[in-house]
């Protein structure tokens, strides 16, 4: 998937890739869609239940071994 | 407008000491406005001198868990505290525990602000999640 922006948020467990998401989406602009890796199981909830408070689109997943990707669309 | 929620801390333990910044911090990260209220034992945790150690038998196993903890990016308590602070969220003590657990305003962290019961109580109606931490 086409992406502008990585986030690396491997090795960290909850709350850390949520807050690490919320700080890069701040640095990016509308429209731009980062990619988020993360091996935390609880991510695979966390991401979609921030995405639908904060109003940021998740418009995909992959699972690839234990990492979890996430494509997000920024507000 | 931003959604409120509202935090009780009553205990000062290690346990007790990080989930509100867990909670705290994620809350944050969403979006919402966070005011977290330490009372009783909970007052020690918003002071200069704060160190929380696990409860009972498990104090012993305090620093594998700050440890642990570190391994996984969440930082110490104090560093935590501070990340906390800068993202947004408020801390209170309690005026009247304050006396009581012989914490005065100066052994505060900084940014920490004193409250009533009533002006918590306030913030409280207004939030759309409470949590007590006990």
């Amino acid at each position: 998937m086409q992406k502008d922006a990585t986030l690396d948020a491997k090795g960290l467990m909850c709350p850390m890739p949520i807050v690490q998401l919320a700080k890069k989406v701040k640095e990016l602009k509308s429209g731009q869609v980062l990619e988020l890796l993360a091996d935390d199981v609880g991510a695979k909830e966390d991401v979609p239940a921030w995405c639908s408070r904060t109003g940021n689109q998740l418009v995909g997943t992959e699972t690839e071994g234990a990492i979890l990707k996430f494509y997000i669309r920024v507000k | 407008m931003a959604d409120k929620m509202c935090m009780v801390v009553s205990e000062g333990s290690f346990d007790k000491a990080m989930m509100p910044l867990i909670m705290g911090q994620t809350a944050a990260a969403m979006g919402s406005e966070v005011h977290v209220f330490y009372t009783f034992f909970g007052t020690k945790l918003v002071t200069k001198k704060a160190n929380p150690k696990l409860p009972g038998m498990w104090r012993l196993f305090t620093g594998m868990f700050r440890n642990r903890m570190k391994k996984v990016g969440i930082p110490g308590y104090q560093e935590f505290v501070k990340q906390c602070q800068e993202m947004g969220v408020s801390f209170y003590a309690c005026t009247t525990t304050m006396g009581l657990m012989g914490v005065k305003e100066e052994d505060l962290l900084p940014g920490v602000k004193i409250l009533g019961a009533a002006a918590f109580l306030k913030l409280a109606g207004e939030s759309q999640t409470t949590l007590f931490i006990g």
